[in-house]
């Protein structure tokens, strides 16, 4: 669905031109889960807005699949939830379609379907500031996904909520992705959370990035559902690969 | 509650006092009223104007003047701070001078706008809008480029461009500013109208105020500037009251 080819890239700063990313290769497949982790700074976000496209790499090429073609078709959920605090919490998801002028009928049916199903429904007239942290965060995904895209970018959606909250709302929002059948990327600090949510980890090297190691993760086929995942043998022995792999990587 | 009554009822107290004061010392010759004038005084000369209707007619003339004014100073600051907000480099040349003419003494344009454009209603408009306007060009131009560069990304993940980060961001971010700086902005128009009117008016409380003062009608100058006050604050009151309306309807 999105392939780099030996990608590079760097901002046009006045005066320097610092790579902050070299030589970038991998491959994501339809209906998968990526999570990217690497060190702070390393250019995961700048990855992000390369798929997006408010970036062109200066070398190399990304090919998308043809159904991410178009505005609309790539969800880019940011770190904090950005609800804009004054407009109502319809309002705020509405704003996609707004821009895009998307707003008809079945598109606000849609919205109202996605509220209910994922329990925002009495707090559409609701502001913002009326919503605890989990709340909002499952506002702005359904912001982003009202817009129906095929691929989701999730630029570590969760950062901004405290501990058993976020093991909440990561779950939370990883069966909405999967249940509306969608592809997702994931950039994450946390690698327990990588690895409860992810079925493939490309762990990336601090600046300028490139893959370290491509790491599948593979509960399922060993009979582990995602719920049970954090206490099993498995997790631990992912978390550890994973580990290793960013332990050269630090600053 | 109680705390608040009795400061209320103290305030009134004390203006009571005053005038009460002030009548006496004119009555016992404490003053010579013929320059202090005495709150009876006050009482005949604004029945006897309010009568020839003479005091409406000045009242209107520098009300609308204030509030063309006004309205020239928060509609076209808003618009050229729009314009150098889209047009970044127009915005970056501009911004010294409007430090620099904002930083000169509010007044010190206005006889040049009286010797230019000569007497009537358009030089005393112009002195109104040059007192207010650089600040609040500049004061909107900066804010407007303060606007969170997340929100910004927000609006480009949404598949938005300019003019939609400005219509979704931008903008209704800043209304609360534009609202206050409408309140400081009564005060500034006042200040250029009365300054205009006192240069070039043929009718008006400025212009009142200035004919008194060549005249010695002690009287009809305290009164003007009683009722200046009065205007001012009247105006600041509606201000306050579209505010509140503003802020608590979900614009
Ligand atoms: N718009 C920009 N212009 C210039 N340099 C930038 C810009 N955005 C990011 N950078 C630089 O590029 C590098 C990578 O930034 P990026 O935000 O992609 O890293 P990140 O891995 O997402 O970091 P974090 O973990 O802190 O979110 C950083 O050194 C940053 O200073
Ligand atoms: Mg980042």
């Amino acid at each position: 669905m999105v392939t780099f080819e030996h990608v590079s890239f760097s901002y046009n700063e006045e005066g320097k031109e610092a790579q902050i990313i070299d030589d970038l290769n991998f491959r994501i497949k339809k209906g998968s889960f990526t999570a990217l982790i690497g060190p702070s700074g390393c250019g995961k976000s700048t990855i992000l807005s390369l798929i997006c496209g408010f970036y062109k790499p200066k070398k190399g090429s990304i090919f998308l699949d043809s159904d991410l073609q178009g505005t609309g078709k790539i969800g880019y959920m940011l770190q904090n939830d950005h609800l804009l605090e004054w407009r109502t919490i319809f309002k705020n998801i509405l704003l996609g379609l707004e821009i895009q002028k998307k707003k008809t009928k079945e598109t606000l049916q849609y919205a109202h379907s996605l509220l209910s199903k994922y329990g925002l429904r009495e707090y559409e007239n609701a502001k913002p500031s009326a919503l605890s942290g989990g709340m909002r965060q499952r506002a702005a995904l359904i912001r982003t996904l009202v817009l129906q895209p095929s691929l989701l970018l999730l630029d570590e959606p969760f950062s901004a909520l405290d501990y058993q909250t976020r093991l909440h709302v990561s779950s939370d929002i990883y069966h909405i992705i999967k249940e509306e059948e969608k592809t997702a990327i994931l950039v994450t600090h946390d690698i327990a959370e990588a690895v409860a949510l992810a079925d493939t980890i490309i762990v990336l090297t601090k600046s300028p990035c490139t893959v370290k190691e491509i790491i599948p993760i593979k509960f399922e086929q060993n009979g582990i559902t995602r719920e049970a995942v954090r206490s099993t043998p498995l997790f631990q022995y992912y978390f550890d690969l994973v580990w290793e792999a960013l332990q050269n990587e630090k600053e | 509650m109680k705390k608040n009554r009795n400061i209320t009822f103290l305030r009134i107290f004390v203006f009571a006092s005053f005038l009460l004061l002030w009548q006496v010392a004119a009555d016992k010759q404490w003053i010579d009223s013929f320059y202090f004038s005495s709150p009876l005084l006050l009482y005949q000369q604004f029945i006897h104007d309010m009568t020839d209707m003479s005091l409406f007619r000045h009242c209107f003339f520098t009300l609308s003047e204030f509030f063309i004014s006004f309205i020239l100073i928060i509609g076209g600051s808003i618009f050229l701070a729009a314009l150098f907000w889209f047009f970044q480099t127009l915005g970056k040349v501009m911004e010294p001078f409007l430090i620099i003419l904002n930083s000169l003494p509010k007044s010190a344009l206005a006889p040049l706008i009286i010797v230019w454009l000569g007497t009537g209603i358009k030089p005393i408009i112009l002195c109104g809008i040059s007192v207010g306007i650089f600040g609040s060009v500049l004061h909107f131009y900066q804010s407007f480029c303060n606007t969170d560069p997340e929100r910004i990304k927000l609006i480009r993940t949404l598949g938005g461009n300019k003019v939609h980060i400005f219509t979704k961001v931008v903008f209704p971010g800043n209304i609360p500013l534009i609202l206050s700086m409408s309140k400081v902005n009564i005060g500034l128009a006042l200040v250029g109208v009365i300054i205009g009117e006192f240069l070039a008016g043929r009718q008006g409380i400025g212009y009142l105020i200035i004919y008194s003062s060549q005249t010695f009608k002690m009287t009809i100058m305290i009164m003007s500037i009683c009722i200046l006050c009065l205007l001012s604050a009247l105006l600041y009151l509606v201000v306050n009251q579209v505010e509140r309306f503003i802020l608590n309807k979900k614009y």
